[in-house]
């Protein structure tokens, strides 16, 4: 199948750059269509081609007839739009700057309202959702997510585990009603379903864009160039790419995808294999789906970050792009032409068994074996074992006779320091028919291991390819503990009830944990379950006691893994609620910290905020008048603007000061919200929703006993 | 191989040549001709003129007349192409050939009249159409993509580059296509494209005029023009993989032709296909489960599939030493595994995966993986030494496993060795020494053979070295600051000048290593001029400070850029920036963004190092080291200079 370009139906030049990702299309009066984007730093252009709307704060740019420009103080950092207040009947215009946001009537020229975001702003998505009647403004923080309403008010709010990089509404449970899904740079995509997280997909990188695709698909896009479709929380096929996808939109049924560099390429929605490619002339800032010829269907709107702005049609099977009828005899054509590559790939794969065949009459001696041959009957075996000598998994891969393995490929993604590959080659003189591999999976979430191994002699030209498929489990890197370690158990525990049996809970870890031999049950009595484990990764141990009374006791220094034990174990068990009490003295006093450098940070800010503001004010008194003074005396200038000079160094300093604190700030910010999110962690259903609440109520009163008490029991009260 | 004549000579038969046999067929098929020939090597190239047949074989060129050998000629390397002409009022043929790393050579009876060495190494002859085939002139096609006209007139052999190579691939084959009474040069190449120029047949010296290009997608191994099943002229390829297909003029393909074959013809000839692609996945499915079984059996048989069919080869240095390793498969690729003793930088084609992996334990390795898209066939991967300031001196094999994404499930091995020199891949002519340049020279002495130096050799240079002789002597060109290697050896001895300090002892120190390591005794003894390193410097005197404006010009553009200018203040009537810097502004398009301004430096110095290393003469060489780091980032020509020679004079 050719792959072929495509024709845009329009195109027009913004005549201004484009930031990146800031851009949206919103009909500001309710009917027509306006794409609204950020030019560089502070200005943002307003296209309006279906006649002049501007008035007030906007101004006519002069570059272009039919774009206003709007200048903020502040630099943009997200755009959106959408029907916000309820009884108008046209988009509001939502401006994030670093910490603030606008909610801006563009039609009658008048702020709906602004407000501060302390936890930062990286997104900004306006819909319903829920149970909800009115549209809500969501913005997604650094890792926090705060839903809002037309006056602004907070309606709520919870953590999430990283700077939140993508945020859509989506039917994910297919009730009616819509939920959030929230791409963070933890490389997990959540779902919020009544401000509580049901679901969480872990991926292999840092979440770009997240776009709907049907009722139950969506699509996704990470920094690590992967773009992919789930349906239904399961992945249907992902593609990598060495370009990052800026934008993913689903168009005419098929997966319109704007790369990086400039190319967009339309993808068959099942398989992702590429239909249509373009590429523009430069790199691309937004790829939107718009109705904005106004033709009752919407195009694919594509904007380069030179301003060049062009739209596609959406795409239809047979005729592409071109309107004009493709001959009928042109299926048969393609049709043909596959047959014959298919053709002639089979009879290249007969074509060397026939050889094969014929080869066999050579002997297997070393002199006289050629240079490709193996026994037919070799077999490759694998085995992963844990190895606390060297604080890895083993990865053991070996054949059944005396062929050697060459070289192995371990492909998997998000395990490995650099790329998607981990290679062994060993040195000729080490060559045996068994190699091992270290593999250190990072985070606790279940891996997919391809192994690719060479197999042949020292001497061979070409090796077989055997391949294999390895699944790790979650908790892959926690082995059972020597008898003789006699450290005693650590002060942190996470403690909780639950009615189940022993057994079942031997099949969750026999399912989750990859233990040399698997946890049986002595005899049938046996109410209770003692494990010591033993963390590959830094040696700290892991105690897991189920009581006969179904008190559960998990002691361990790592709140982390606590928290993802109870999620993997509510999961298992189908535990709908779970309420827990805690005891983690170390996280008790890093929250003591943060709490107290946010406090102080807040403080230093509103000092500096004040001092450069009185700076600001001297200098735009100094500058006219060492103006004036050029007149009359040149000395008197000299000295002043010699002032000017001083003021304006510390002004500077002043804002270098700034930023650190806010830097630390937003750090310390958000190591907060991480403790509040494995806070949350611990508990399962309204109970971890009961968390996110307190603690923020906690938050924002500045009450550190009671945020200890939340992470104890669970609520402050 | 197949030879098509031209039309209008003998177009009622076809020659064909395979092994060392010639085969001759007529117009309706029949053979009516087979000669078993003695030579030894396969046969590479032929031409049939009149009742001549000319045969090359390596480096033999072998010509028969009336079936009978009439003269045979030795080259100096391998015969790459060859074109007959048959003199007017003689029955004498003269003949044209093109020989590897030399060149082109006419041959008259046997003897070499002339000759000419062309740097651009070319790969292909092709004999104009009449009123031409008589006159002694070929279009040549060239390994770096360009295309000239090679012309003996007055007992001068000459070439003319007709059109650039401009970073197409290079040529693989050339043919004829006549359409409507113009003349077509079609040329097909190594990167899949086939392209029809424009040529003059009135004025074949007149610069070629591309008028068509397709792309396939894989190297084309042939070209003509013709007709198959209509009156109308085609343009018939073929490719390496073993496609044949024709290509149209568009105007026939979109007009009436195409509903020439009637709908019913198509579908029976789809389902015709489709029975018999039915049939063939049930026979491999057979093949498939019988070899399944034997996998399991108990008694081990022998699984040797046979080799898959690859080409590997690697090019010379281009920009920043990179040097370009091009995979072409028959089969498509799945993955690469790259692996090498030493850390290499290593980068590949942007729709391929490319992922570095951490080095095995405490070793410095490079492991690294290529994952493909689907339906690769060709791909190349770029590699090159570490910048570092140890000189190398042993070149790095590479190993790259190649992995198919179908049936059979097996990885081949190509290896290539990386040469040391990788930028001296340009040829020629020996004559260049004459020069006045100034020479440094190493010179070793021993008991070694003329084979073993050449295999010493293969990890200096790029490319194919001369076949080893008695007395060899030959010289290449660095593609970048064009100094000079020339290199003259035979049994026991060997000698090689360069007007490159640095080349001369990267020589030296290879050569030493390789004649320790295989337990030969050789004496080393080298010559060094005082000036070698400021008359180089002249040498590249200009190109450093072009190179050193570039490298300003885009410092500048980067400044400029973080400015946030757009368009519109730009172009404003008020311009905010000055003449000079909107100058460097508006060339940001138009000018590539690549300069080798760090690199000279690097070698300049490594020079001035190399002299001192050299001479023995380490006195006040930290110093000056310093200072002439500082006069070459600042281009200050006069200060390097006077370091350059200053050293000279430290030392009388």
């Amino acid at each position: 199948m050719q792959i072929s370009s495509a024709q845009p139906v329009f195109k027009l030049e913004l005549n201004h750059k484009v930031t990146p990702g800031i851009v949206t299309i919103a009909k500001f009066d309710g009917t027509h269509a306006c794409l609204t984007a950020c030019a560089g730093y502070d200005k943002i252009i307003i296209h309006h081609p279906h006649g002049s709307m501007v008035s007030g704060r906007a101004q006519r740019s002069q570059a272009h007839g039919e774009v206003s420009e709007l200048n903020l103080s502040q630099a943009v950092i997200a755009l959106a739009a959408g029907p916000l207040k309820p009884d108008a009947a046209r988009d509001m215009l939502l401006i994030g700057s670093p910490s603030q946001i606008l909610a801006y009537d563009v039609h009658e020229n008048t702020d709906l309202f602004f407000r501060d975001a302390p936890d930062g702003v990286n997104v900004i998505t306006v819909d319903n959702f829920g149970k909800y009647d009115e549209p809500l403004a969501f913005v997604g923080g650094n890792s926090s997510v705060q839903a809002l309403n037309w006056q602004g008010n907070e309606i709520f709010w919870n953590v999430v585990g990283g700077k939140v990089s993508a945020m859509i509404t989506f039917d994910f449970d297919k009730d009616g009603e819509n939920e959030l899904l929230v791409g963070c740079e933890d490389s997990y995509i959540r779902v919020l379903k009544n401000n509580q997280f049901i679901v969480e997909i872990p991926e292999t990188g840092p979440i770009l864009c997240l776009s709907p695709v049907t009722e139950v698909r969506f699509s996704y896009g990470l920094a690590n160039g992967t773009i992919g479709i789930y349906e239904e929380g399961i992945r249907l096929w992902r593609v990598k790419s060495k370009q990052n996808a800026l934008a993913l939109q689903w168009s005419g049924e098929t997966l319109a995808c704007c790369w990086n560099n400039g190319r967009v390429d339309w993808r068959d929605g099942t398989s992702g294999r590429v239909l249509r490619r373009v590429q523009m002339r430069t790199s691309a800032a937004a790829m939107l789906l718009a109705d904005y010829r106004s033709v009752g269907a919407p195009d694919l709107v594509c904007v380069s970050d030179k301003g060049e702005v062009m739209g596609y049609p959406p795409y239809q099977e047979n005729t592409g792009f071109s309107t004009a009828k493709t001959l009928p005899s042109e299926e048969d054509r393609q049709a043909i032409t596959e047959l014959f590559n298919k053709k002639q790939a089979l009879l290249m794969e007969l074509q060397h068994y026939e050889a094969n065949a014929a080869s066999s009459v050579f002997s297997l001696d070393e002199d006289e074996r050629p240079s490709t041959a193996m026994p037919t009957n070799t077999r490759l075996q694998v085995a992963v074992n844990a190895s606390p000598e060297d604080q890895c998994l083993e990865l053991t891969i070996s054949t059944n006779n005396d062929t050697i393995v060459r070289a192995a490929l371990v492909l998997a993604e998000g395990i490995f320091e650099t790329g998607e590959t981990l290679a062994r080659h060993p040195h000729p003189a080490q060559l045996r028919s068994i190699l091992q591999i270290s593999l250190k999976p990072p985070r606790d979430v279940p891996v997919d291991v391809h192994i690719k191994a060479l197999v042949g002699y020292s001497g061979s030209e070409q090796f077989h390819i055997f391949e294999l498929t390895k699944q790790l489990p979650r908790f892959s890197m926690y082995t059972k503990a020597l008898p003789s370690s006699v450290c005693t158990k650590s002060d942190s525990v996470v403690s909780f009830r639950i009615t189940e049996r022993v057994q079942r809970i031997c099949i969750w870890i026999n399912q989750n944990f990859l233990l040399d031999e698997e946890v049986e049950l002595q005899n049938e009595e046996m109410k209770e379950l003692h494990l010591r484990l033993f963390c590959l990764r830094d040696q700290s141990l892991l105690d897991m006691e189920f009581g006969a009374d179904g008190n559960v006791k998990f002691y361990t220094t790592d709140i982390r893994l606590a928290g993802n034990l109870i999620q993997s174990l509510a999961v298992f068990l189908n535990l709908s609620d779970l309420q827990s009490v805690a005891q983690f003295p170390e996280t008790e006093k890093k929250l003591r910290i943060e709490m107290d450098m946010a406090s102080q940070v807040g403080e230093i800010r509103s000092r500096l905020a004040a001092e450069t503001a009185e700076r600001a004010q001297l200098i735009t008194a100094l500058l006219p008048a060492a103006q004036d003074a050029a007149s009359y005396d040149l000395k008197e200038m000299l000295s002043r603007y010699k002032e000017v000079i001083m003021l304006n160094e510390e002004l500077l300093t002043g804002c270098h000061i700034r930023r650190a604190t806010q830097e630390q700030a937003v750090t310390s910010l958000k190591s907060l919200h991480t403790i509040l999110q494995h806070a949350a962690r611990l508990r399962v259903g309204k109970y971890s929703k009961a968390v996110v609440a307190a603690s923020r109520k906690a938050v924002k009163e500045d009450n550190i006993e009671a945020l200890i008490k939340i992470l104890q029991v669970g609520d402050s009260a | 191989m197949v030879n098509y004549n031209f039309p209008g000579i003998q177009t009622d038969k076809i020659f064909t040549a395979s092994g060392n046999e010639v085969k001759g067929y007529t117009r309706k098929g029949k053979v009516f001709l087979t000669i078993e020939t003695s030579v030894s090597d396969t046969i590479t190239s032929m031409c049939v003129l009149g009742g001549d047949l000319i045969l090359c074989s390596g480096r033999t060129i072998t010509c028969y007349r009336d079936l009978r050998e009439s003269n045979s000629y030795i080259c100096d390397d391998r015969v790459l192409d060859i074109a007959a002409f048959s003199a007017p009022n003689s029955t004498k043929v003269k003949l044209l050939a093109l020989v590897a790393n030399k060149g082109a050579v006419v041959l008259d009876n046997g003897r070499l009249v002339s000759h000419v060495t062309m740097s651009s190494g070319p790969s292909r002859l092709t004999v104009p159409p009449p009123p031409h085939a008589s006159d002694v002139n070929a279009f040549y096609g060239t390994a770096d993509g360009s295309i000239g006209l090679l012309a003996y007139e007055d007992s001068i052999l000459s070439y003319k580059c007709l059109m650039e190579g401009r970073g197409l691939g290079s040529v693989v084959c050339m043919g004829w296509f006549i359409n409507n009474g113009t003349t077509h040069l079609a040329v097909g190449r190594h990167d899949g494209s086939i392209q029809l120029y424009l040529v003059d047949v009135e004025n074949i010296t007149e610069k070629l005029r591309l008028k068509f290009t397709y792309f396939c997608g894989e190297p084309v191994t042939s070209v003509t023009g013709g007709c198959v099943g209509s009156e109308e002229s085609e343009l018939l390829a073929s490719t390496f993989s073993g496609r044949i297909f024709a290509l149209r003029s568009r105007r026939q393909v979109s007009g009436v032709l195409l509903s020439n074959i009637p709908q019913d013809a198509l579908t029976l000839r789809r389902s015709k296909l489709e029975v018999e692609v039915a049939r063939l996945e049930k026979q491999t499915a057979n093949e498939r489960e019988k070899y399944q079984r034997s996998t399991r059996s108990l008694t081990a048989g022998l699984s040797a599939p046979p080799l898959l069919d690859f080409q590997c080869e690697l090019s010379g240095a281009i920009q920043d030493a990179w040097q370009e390793v091009r995979i072409t498969s028959a089969v498509s690729l799945d993955m690469l595994f790259i692996y090498c003793q030493r850390k290499l930088d290593i980068q590949t084609d942007n729709a391929a995966v490319l992922s570095v992996c951490s080095s095995q334990g405490s070793h410095e390795d490079l492991l690294a993986t290529v994952r493909c898209q689907a339906g690769t066939r060709r791909l190349w991967i770029q590699i090159r030494y570490k910048t570092s300031s140890m000189r190398v001196s042993e070149s790095a094999r590479v190993m790259i496993y190649a992995l198919p994404a179908g049936a059979p499930r097996v990885a081949r091995l190509l290896t290539v060795r990386l040469p040391i020199l990788s930028y001296y891949s340009q040829h020629e002519n020996t004559e260049i020494e004459n020069e006045p340049r100034s020479w440094s020279e190493v010179s070793m002495s021993g008991s070694f053979s003329v084979a073993e130096i050449t295999s010493w050799l293969i990890d200096i240079l790029p490319g194919d070295l001369p076949r080893p002789a008695s007395n060899v002597v030959f010289a290449r060109s660095h593609t970048l600051l064009k100094t000079i290697l020339i290199c003259r050896y035979e049994r026991g001895s060997a000698r090689f000048r360069s007007d490159n300090i640095s080349t001369i002892a990267v020589i030296r120190d290879t050569l030493s290593n390789c004649s320790i390591s295989r337990n030969i005794r050789a004496e080393i003894t080298y010559n060094i001029p005082d000036e070698c390193c400021s008359e180089a410097f002249n040498q590249i005197k200009e190109d450093f400070e072009r190179e050193y404006r570039k490298y300003k010009d885009i410092v500048l553009r980067k400044a400029l850029g973080s400015l946030d200018l757009d368009d519109t203040r730009v172009n404003n009537d008020s311009p905010i920036i000055c003449e000079k810097y909107m100058q460097v502004w508006n060339n940001i398009e138009s000018d590539t963004n690549v300069t080798n301004f760090k690199e000279l430096i690097n070698t300049i110095q490594q020079w001035y190092a190399d002299w001192h290393e050299l001479c023995l003469n380490l006195k006040d060489y930290n110093n000056n080291k310093i200072a002439l780091q500082k006069a070459l980032n600042d281009c200050n020509l006069e200060h390097i200079k006077t370091i350059l020679i200053n050293q000279n004079s430290t030392q009388t």
